[in-house]
């Protein structure tokens, strides 16, 4: 198992909220010790456990599209209006359980269980 | 846990890649003073229980889908991520309230020490592991009742 040489700290501020996306890294520092953007360019991306969107909003200038999928109607709802915000047109949010995905077979390129398992 | 990573298979397309990331508690987490350079080693802060016994399942699960053919390891790592704090305090204040951790670090400093700094700025350093894998086969393939895959954790 290869350990980076790079420490990750997520700027969240004077004041560490208590929202989980706050304190986990950023999805840029994710994404490069994962192995960089081509894991996630052009791709299908599915974020499983999105939360507040964390990391799907932040893959979306990458990818063809993102699809989130969390139980928590609320973090959902903040995913959604976070994307609203943003701009940000190829990023769906929705609720649903991991168990029970409302999706085809082969419908996504890459899969992502980021603080999820 | 196994089901959803049944699922998963599912809507992966053949040689799609599944990240696994989450919190190593396999590697102990530590309360550390941010100094002007680098960083000063203040206390241990152990996960909970509840918590090592969750990654060990979820371990499970993964070993699980790859023993059945579903998966194949591609990569796998981990990398430090720092989780900061503008005070020994409000340290303090997030252990006592999250979940994943114990609520009260060990500390290798003494009292006096800690009292000293109370007013530094803070990080909880703690280990995040993850692994790539491989989507092996047609989803298809598992479809049918003679090759349906039934999940235990």
């Amino acid at each position: 198992m290869s350990m980076a040489s790079s420490d990750c700290i997520c700027d969240v501020g004077k004041h560490v909220p208590m929202a989980s996306s706050a304190l986990r890294p950023t999805p840029e520092d994710e994404l490069r010790e994962w192995g960089g953007p081509t894991l996630v360019r052009g791709k299908r991306v599915l974020d499983l456990g999105c939360g507040d969107g964390r990391f799907a909003l932040g893959v979306a200038s990458l990818a063809i599209s993102v699809e989130g999928i969390d139980p928590d109607p609320e973090a959902i709802a903040a995913a959604k209006r976070t994307a609203r915000k943003a701009g940000v047109q190829n990023v769906r949010f929705a609720t649903g359980m991991a168990q029970h995905l409302e999706y085809p077979d082969a419908s996504f390129d890459v899969v992502i269980l980021s603080w999820t398992l | 846990m196994v089901d959803a990573l049944g699922e998963v298979h599912r809507v992966l397309a053949p040689g799609g890649t599944l990240i696994d990331a989450r919190p190593d508690s396999r590697v102990r987490a530590y309360a550390e003073r941010r100094k002007p350079r680098g960083f000063e080693r203040f206390g241990v802060v152990r996960t909970s229980r509840l918590e090592v016994a969750n990654d060990r399942a979820s371990d499970r699960a993964i070993a699980r889908v790859v023993r059945d053919g579903l998966f194949k390891r591609v990569r796998r790592g981990r990398f430090w991520h720092l989780v900061p704090f503008s005070s020994l305090g409000e340290l303090r204040t997030y252990l006592s309230e999250h979940l994943r951790f114990v609520h009260r670090a060990e500390w290798v400093v003494d009292r006096a020490t800690r009292q000293r700094h109370s007013h530094d700025q803070f990080v909880i350093r703690r280990a995040v592991r993850y692994e790539l894998l491989e989507a092996v086969g047609s989803p298809r393939d598992l479809s049918g009742p003679d090759h349906r895959v039934t999940f235990r954790n």
